[in-house]
């Protein structure tokens, strides 16, 4: 089933959370709601989710209006930052919890707490309470619990903030795996780009309320259309027209028709190419080893541009350097 | 628990020889003065009515006390009526208390600081003053009986049971109101959206993980019952109960043995309530998760009403049963004769006033006293090796699970022993003073622990490399941190020790009369308009106290904020 969300509006004493958004999850789909603090993300996944109310708009599942129906026959999956699982329920009882609701048979949901506890790759924890798992476990088990019932939506608040980075990265693979063999659309939240990059189909970059971009992590990556998404997915070099046109004109002929501050240009660091050159006009300022990476940043005709190379570009701070940017290095955005 | 973090700088910092002398031999005296004094005024007295249990009359170690308590028929039945009012009072305290609690903490029922307020009335009072308004509403020559024409007789089981209610509740509440706010909002939601009904929420979720609190709640409440002594004196009548019962045994007829065993009994249902919390408190800990957000008031009328109904009822009658004592207390003949008078307050029992101030002065001197102390044990607890400050802390709050009545019983034991250096404390206001600030002295304890953690190790540590003597430390950074804690620590000492009945019964003499005592006194020789007059005194007394303390905490807070 797929989930189509038109013009929703919601506000909290005249604050507006959500200014008219409009998104369809289709069907096996995975969605990334990413965006700072207070973009209206979390928001947005509690209103589909049926635990809060909204203003205006149309919320269809399937077709159906899912205004009138609470949360709790929705039929959904829902994992918190926070784990949340029951502490006075055993890991069994918090998964089966959703099916003991639905009064199936004690027998059918033993036999489907012991496969999703093989899915979670925790077989040997039933009896165990949440507070004798660790972090990574208890959100694998908080996961089990939301998938128990078998939801035609899947629902992720932050579910691998509050896990320290190793744990983090397992665990995101796992989800992924989970998500692309079971085939539930799934929303998730997150103000981590990298989790959204490696983990959704696609990525919905929100802002005040508004959605700034949808599209695959490549589109949002690669073409971004605004400013906000080019600085939130990543670092990039943000160069103004004026300054496009007298330094590398062949970076005109892709912008956009508008006004002179309109549009920037948008070069990521990795698509500035630096050669060295004695007498080339571009300085190194500085130079960090990141690792896989060496970031430079350069003094360039007048502005100050950051480089990134994944070889040694054999210069030192204070090197004359020959800087230059490819034709389809840059995607113009709206400032 | 705590006691780990108490001595993480010692922990984490390698022992340096060079510390000065005088530190040391100045938080050397913090801790040992406290725990001397420990030993001497709680430890001891416990031990020797210990001992006292065992000890026959023939002068033979043995059981035979315990024995002896089955074949004296009063108090098999005190037993029995011990634990008949004691487990009803417990039973709907619990219901009543869950639902103000509830009320409180997870609904939108309007009134809520007026119930709150309301609650806090039986903690300004010695508890017989609810068993005075309670005889003056509904007893013989009440209101009641008056109005309808009709004689209740409220004396006895019925009196006792609401009185100890009413008495009992607000701890109820402040217990379990405690756990229900342990929780997560994220808990319903996730129950919300996996499809259960709110009922099934309520079952699945709210009431497991508030087990512990009514747990807990439930034997505090049987405690306070069976080992209060004012309502039973009060209200009871003829149904004797186990306080009453060892009060006559000791003072009356002087069988120590028998009120020694009865003590050691006592000690049974206060101590499984301190190990409850304690289990209580871990188990919380293991599930506290640092990002719950605590779940969010709501409306729902079906639930709502009939909760305000109930938690308003009884918010006025606590409220009305104090009321009355005060009104009564200024009219000539209640319930016959209202007009204004102050007659009752020209006590005729001898002595006059002099139990108050003796009242005031020992509670001042309780205040002072334990504030000084669980001040310079805290201090120096710090400073102490982890397993050492362990063994203390766990000394320290062992008194909680001490009755009051047994910790009366057990210094007469210790005290009124001629011949040994202590027995010159025995019938001074020192004695009671002390015995006070042994009785709550857990509840302070604790407090000044938390006060303290709020003192940054590093700043100390700064003022220290500063050259700093530990003087000018204390002076510059401790001390003006933690004077929010000192002075709710001096004024709940204050305040339990001019209400407190249960322990002080025991040590009063004629030149030591307590405020709460004189109550009594003046209640059991007919006197209740004067002894109306007298609770009015005593209430006045600690709400004074309880307005200079939060007039007092404003000071410090705003200086702080300047």
């Amino acid at each position: 089933m797929d989930l189509q969300i038109k013009n929703l509006l919601k506000t909290f004493d005249g604050f507006v959370a959500l200014d008219r958004i409009t998104l369809n999850v289709e069907e096996r789909e995975f969605v990334c709601l990413l965006g700072p603090s207070g973009c209206g993300k979390t928001t947005l996944l509690r209103i589909i989710a049926g635990l809060m109310p909204y203003d205006a708009g149309e919320l269809l599942m399937g077709g159906r209006d899912l205004g009138t129906v609470p949360a709790r026959d929705r039929g959904f999956g829902i994992v918190f930052q926070s784990y949340s699982l029951f502490p006075n329920m055993t890991v069994a009882q918090n998964i089966g919890y959703g099916l003991k609701i639905r009064k199936a048979p004690r027998d059918r949901i033993a036999a489907r707490v012991g496969e999703l506890l093989d899915l979670i790759k925790l077989p040997k924890v039933a009896d165990r309470y949440p507070w004798q798992l660790s972090g990574g476990q208890q959100q694998r088990v908080a996961l089990a619990r939301a998938l128990a019932v078998d939801p035609s939506l899947i629902l992720l608040d932050e579910p691998l903030s509050a896990l320290d980075a190793r744990v983090r990265a397992d665990l995101r693979t796992e989800i992924r795996d989970v998500q692309r063999r079971l085939g539930i659309p799934t929303i998730m939240v997150t103000h981590d780009q990298e989790e959204a990059l490696t983990l959704a189909d696609k990525v919905v970059c929100m802002n005040h309320g508004l959605i700034e971009q949808v599209g695959t992590p490549q589109d949002l990556y690669l073409r971004p259309r605004t400013r906000f998404v080019a600085d939130f997915m990543g670092s990039s070099n943000l160069l103004p027209t004026a300054w496009v046109r007298e330094t590398m004109p062949h970076l005109m002929p892709g912008r956009p028709d508008g006004a002179e501050n309109a549009f920037e240009a948008c070069v990521r660091p990795e698509r500035v190419a630096v050669t060295p050159a004695p007498d080339a006009d571009g300085r190194v300022i500085d130079l960090t080893f990141l690792g896989n990476i060496r970031r430079l940043r350069l003094s360039w005709r007048g502005r100050e541009l950051l480089a990134e190379t994944n070889r040694d570009p054999g210069v030192e701070p204070g090197a004359a350097v020959d800087v230059s940017v490819a034709a389809d290095a840059c995607a113009w955005v709206r400032a | 628990m705590t006691a780990p973090s108490l001595a993480l700088t010692d922990k984490t910092r390698p022992r340096r020889a060079s510390r000065p002398l005088d530190e040391r031999l100045l938080f050397g005296a913090c801790v040992l003065v406290p725990v001397v004094a420990l030993v001497l005024f709680f430890l001891l007295p416990l031990a020797t009515i210990v001992w006292r249990s065992v000890t026959e009359e023939s002068g033979g170690i043995g059981v035979a006390n315990y024995l002896a308590l089955f074949r004296t028929p009063g108090i098999l039945r005190a037993v029995g009526n011990s634990l008949l009012v004691g487990t009803a009072t417990t039973a709907v305290c619990l219901v009543l208390g869950f639902a103000v609690a509830y009320a409180a903490q997870r609904t939108r029922v309007p009134g809520k600081r007026f119930v709150a307020a309301a609650l806090s009335l039986p903690l300004l009072a010695p508890s017989l003053v609810l068993g005075l308004g309670l005889i003056f509403l509904l007893g013989r020559n009440g209101l009641v009986s008056n109005l309808l024409g009709v004689r209740l007789n409220i004396y006895g089981f019925p009196g006792l049971l609401i009185a100890n209610v009413l008495y009992a509740l607000p701890q109820a509440v402040l217990i379990i109101q405690a756990a229900l706010r342990q929780s997560d909002a994220r808990y319903y939601d996730a129950a919300e959206v996996m499809g259960a009904t709110r009922l099934q929420q309520f079952l699945g979720i709210t009431l497991p993980n508030v087990k512990f609190g009514l747990l807990s709640a439930g034997f505090v409440v049987f405690t306070v019952t069976i080992t209060d002594f004012g309502n039973a004196v009060t209200i009871g009548g003829d149904f004797s109960v186990l306080a009453t019962e060892i009060y006559n045994q000791v003072t009356g007829q002087m069988k120590f043995g028998i009120g020694a065993a009865v003590g050691i009994l006592l000690l049974l249902p206060t101590g499984i309530a301190v190990y409850i919390e304690r289990v209580a408190a871990q188990r919380q800990f293991g599930t506290a998760s640092e990002s719950a957000l605590p779940p969010v008031p709501d409306r729902l009328p079906m639930r709502d009403i009939p909760l305000f109904l109930v938690t308003m009822t009884l918010a006025l009658s606590i409220a009305a049963v104090v009321a009355t004592v005060v009104f009564a207390s200024v009219v000539r003949l209640w319930p016959y004769r209202l007009d204004f008078t102050t007659k009752h307050y020209a006590i005729t029992l001898s002595g006059g006033y002099d139990p108050l101030w003796t009242s005031l002065g020992v509670s001042a001197a309780t205040a002072g006293i334990g504030t000084v102390l669980l001040f310079a044990l805290v201090l120096g607890l710090r400073r102490m090796p982890p397993g050492l400050a362990k063994a203390v802390y766990l000394l320290a709050v062992l008194p909680v699970g001490v009755p009051g009545l047994v910790l009366g019983l057990s210094y007469i034991f210790a005290f009124n022993l001629a011949g040994t250096p202590l027995h010159m404390l025995y019938g001074t206001a020192l004695l009671l003073a002390l015995c006070n600030f042994y009785h709550y002295h857990t509840q302070g304890f604790l407090t000044m622990v938390t006060g303290m953690r709020a003192v940054p190790a590093a700043l100390e540590e700064a003022a220290g490399c500063l050259g700093g003597g530990v003087l000018r430390v204390l002076g510059d950074v401790v001390v003006p941190v933690m004077v929010p804690t000192l002075l709710s620590v001096f004024f709940f000492l204050f305040m339990r020790s001019m209400v407190t009945l249960s322990a002080i019964i025991f040590l009063v003499s004629p030149s030591t009369n307590l405020a709460a005592v004189t109550v009594m006194r003046l209640d059991e020789a007919g006197f209740v308009s004067q002894a109306a007059a007298f609770s009015t005194c005593i209430m006045a007394a600690v709400a004074a106290a309880a307005l200079a303390m939060r007039g007092a905490l404003a000071l410090a807070g705003r200086r702080k904020a300047a």
